[in-house]
């Protein structure tokens, strides 16, 4: 961005001196009649050349042009052929990819083409691509309304295509308002992710034990750290993550004993400011930095710094999406990862944890296969297909979670806060805009350096849920 | 570059190029056909995109200012309501602060450390091709992969708290990049860093044309280094120093991608400038209205300031 404005700067600059210079320059060069008549000739074959480079130039910018327009609706004949986009933050392959490859095996009569993205640049091009009405014929949305992929805001907007009765059995219980407005459902839930720790039980088991309560986990931090260990690793630098700790350390507190808060907080019958749960969540954030729960450097870290302490065992566990344990176990040799609650303030019966569908499928709204889309989510939707993705995921499958057999597997230790429906769906995904989960989340990091309190904090998310 | 800078030593240049290579007409030749090649009307497909990429889109971006537009969807306009945003916002006005703050030390920083390095490698060393590369490369290099160096530099198990440590001082040992009082100084570093070997190529451009007959002259008058430098190297390289400023202080309002790359704004706001809260409003957080209007006050200032810049270091009116 910046080099091309340099370069026009640095243009104008040239030209007007360049402009001025003719006025020196033919004061000292003094032609020949010879050498005018070489320059003409030399005009000419210049203009030539030039024309000879202009037109190619001009025609691939023609060629672009027309392809840009046309490019994405070459497929519109067939009804066989459907595009995909899903954002991807890493190298190992997508779960999304994966499953749809199994479609394609399944289907060989079917084609699908992949439009993975970046994740941090996903929203902006889901956006902009449904603006621009090229967005593919199936994209990956999140439920509720706190992020730029959310359902609500392209739902009404016009984005999407209402989804039909395969949709609506995968809803998860209670969740049917954050998959679209009016009682109409615009994305099909693919897994059920849980929010909580994801611990490196090997690292745990050299430690003791799990701490099972609040006081527990702070005694521990500090011999933890008196060892030269963390509890917890954080990515202070790292918005996502410090807001998802903020969140964790809100869910004993806040959401387990209202489940209802994020609905009373729309009807301004409470404020975050105002709430004692989440001023003591925030307050905690200070707890875990004064006990030394947090790695050296926590303030500044990034996401490498968990990837790195829970692999090598420097830190036990850390507040990351729980599908990561997949991950971090195929990364890390003869490890072990498992998810856990944090523990709660007054003890293991208030633990509380966050599972939710995150992630759903959507049919762009200007799709000119509409059918084969729907004919892939039908396929999605069918029970082998979303216990088949979860397992590629690492989550769990959205449907037939009370058959779910927990024991041995990585969700052991939440298996039976899940069966007790112990569990809600991540706050901010109720968030009206991504603007409060924002000031939740530097605010966390400004409370780790000492630059904001927990009461400032919780202001100005107050002031951005307004906005 | 160098024919840029020097528009007026080109005429006491002339000479001596002709005595290198025989025959001045033909070595002159190229100039004058290069001067008059081509016709206006080849510029308007380049001018249809610049007016239709440049213009009437941040036209339209500005008039997105004016609404509660956010990103998506219909909108309300609302007159002049994200502007008195900006300016009720601690983050904003905190922002625009960090930007005059980095803009201008970078250019001054940088401009000083360019003209240090444009002068001591401008004529006598013999290193100074080698080291003239050495000194461009940052400008050269990608600022987002740069910033990544830099950043890996100033972690907190990176090699500058390693040193520290090393020489005894591990109690100064920090997360540089997340220390509130720390990390602006910090991204300041990198920012003139990349900055100086731009400046250093401007200034050498126009130190090129400086006549070294009149430097000699002001020796055998008793001129000692630093008088020489005053009175005779500066004002002749004063157009140098007009581009490198200007360009340093456009650069520095806008900078972006280092910051991003850094620190993201942070810790906490810390180190946000204006740019980085235009993309976090507009694009981030949805926000467009209020991501457009930022963007408009930017380019207000950006535009102040280069106005500004422009007349102070004016060397003649004609100009």
């Amino acid at each position: 961005m910046s080099a091309i404005g340099n370069t026009y700067v640095l243009f104008l600059h040239i030209s007007r001196i360049l402009v001025s210079d003719r006025g020196h320059g033919s004061r000292i060069i003094s032609t020949t009649k010879s050498e005018r008549l070489d320059m003409t000739q030399h005009r000419r074959y210049s203009g030539l050349k030039a024309g000879a480079l202009a037109v190619p130039t001009i025609a691939a910018l023609v060629l672009t042009g027309c392809s840009a327009s046309t490019g994405s609706n070459a497929s519109s004949s067939g009804s066989q052929e459907f595009s995909l986009s899903f954002a991807t933050s890493n190298t190992i392959e997508s779960p999304f990819q994966v499953l749809a490859e199994k479609y394609m095996e399944t289907n060989p009569n079917v084609k699908i083409t992949f439009n993975p993205q970046p994740n941090d640049s996903y929203d902006q091009t889901l956006r902009t691509q449904l603006q621009a009405g090229n967005a593919s014929d199936i994209v990956v949305t999140s439920p509720g309304s706190g992020q730029g992929r959310s359902i609500l805001p392209l739902a009404e907007a016009g984005f999407l295509e209402p989804l039909d009765d395969s949709a609506k059995e995968l809803l998860p219980e209670g969740s049917a308002s954050s998959f679209g407005p009016e009682g109409k459902i615009f994305g099909q839930a693919t897994a059920i992710t849980v929010s909580a720790l994801v611990a490196n039980e090997v690292a745990v088991k050299e430690a003791g034990e799990f701490p099972a309560d609040f006081a527990a986990l702070e005694q521990q931090c500090k011999s933890l750290e008196s060892s030269g260990k963390s509890l917890f690793a954080l990515a202070g630098a790292a918005p996502p993550n410090t807001g998802l700790t903020a969140m964790s350390l809100a869910a004993s507190r806040v959401y387990a004993e209202d489940p209802q808060w994020n609905d009373k907080r729309a009807a301004n019958e409470v404020t975050f400011a105002g709430s004692d749960g989440w001023k003591s969540a925030l307050e905690a954030v200070n707890t875990l930095k004064d006990a030394g729960c947090f790695q050296k450097g926590a303030a500044g870290a990034g996401f490498d710094a968990i990837t790195k302490g829970l692999a090598s065992g420097t830190s036990l566990a850390g507040f990351i999406p729980a599908t990561s344990w997949k991950q971090l176990q195929s990364a890390a040799a003869g490890s072990e990862f498992g998810v856990r609650a944090l523990p709660a303030e007054k003890g293991s019966g208030n633990d509380y944890v966050y599972a939710s569908a995150n992630y759903a499928f959507s049919i762009n709204a200007a799709s000119k296969n509409k059918d084969a889309a729907k004919a892939f989510l039908a396929w999605a939707a069918e029970p082998e297909q979303t216990k088949a993705f979860a397992e590629i995921d690492g989550a769990l499958p959205v449907s037939g979670i009370d058959s779910y057999d927990f024991e041995g597997g990585a969700y052991k230790n939440v298996g039976d806060l899940i069966k007790d429906g112990k569990y809600g769906p991540l706050p901010n995904s109720q968030w009206p805009n991504s603007a409060v989960y924002d000031a939740l989340a530097t605010g966390v990091q400004g409370i780790i350096t000492g630059q904001k309190t927990p009461d400032q904090v919780l202001q100005a998310m107050d002031a951005a849920w307004g906005q | 570059m160098t024919a840029t800078m020097q528009p007026k030593s080109e005429a006491a240049e002339a000479p001596r190029r002709g005595r290198r290579t025989p025959g001045a007409g033909q070595n002159a030749r190229p100039r004058g056909r290069g001067l008059e090649f081509g016709h206006w009307w080849w510029a308007l497909p380049g001018i249809a995109l610049v007016v239709a990429i440049h213009y009437v889109a941040t036209g339209i971006g500005g008039f997105f200012a004016f609404t509660n537009w956010t990103g998506i969807g219909s909108f309300k306009i609302t007159g002049w309501a994200n502007f008195e945003a900006i300016f009720k916002d601690t983050t904003k006005v905190g922002a625009l602060s960090n930007t005059l703050f980095l803009a201008f030390g970078s250019v001054l920083l940088g401009n000083i450390a360019g003209l240090v390095i444009a002068l001591g490698l401008n004529r006598v060393l013999k290193t100074r091709y080698i080291l003239r590369t050495l000194f461009f490369m940052p400008v050269v290099l990608s600022p987002l992969a740069t910033a990544y160096i830099w950043k890996y530099i100033f972690d907190f198990d990176g090699p500058l708290n390693a040193l520290l440590t090393a020489i005894g001082a591990g109690d100064q040992a920090k997360p540089w990049l997340a220390d509130p009082q720390w990390a602006i100084w910090t991204v300041l570093v990198v920012l003139v860093w990349s900055s100086t070997g731009f400046a250093m190529v401007i200034f050498m451009a126009g130190l090129a044309g400086v006549p070294v007959e009149v430097e000699e002259a002001a020796a055998i008058d008793g001129a000692n280094l630093w008088q020489r430098f005053r009175n005779v190297t500066l004002p002749a390289i004063r157009p140098a120093v007009a581009i490198a400023t200007t360009l340093g202080i456009v650069q520095g309002l806008r900078v972006f991608d280092p910051i991003m790359a850094l620190t993201g704004g942070g810790p906490a706001g810390a180190t946000e400038t204006l740019a980085t809260q235009v993309y976090k409003q507009a694009f981030a957080l949805g926000n467009f209205g209020g991501g457009a209007a930022l963007a408009l006050v930017l380019a207000a200032i950006i535009l102040i300031f280069a106005v500004l810049q422009q007349r102070l270091t004016r060397s003649n009116p004609e100009d």
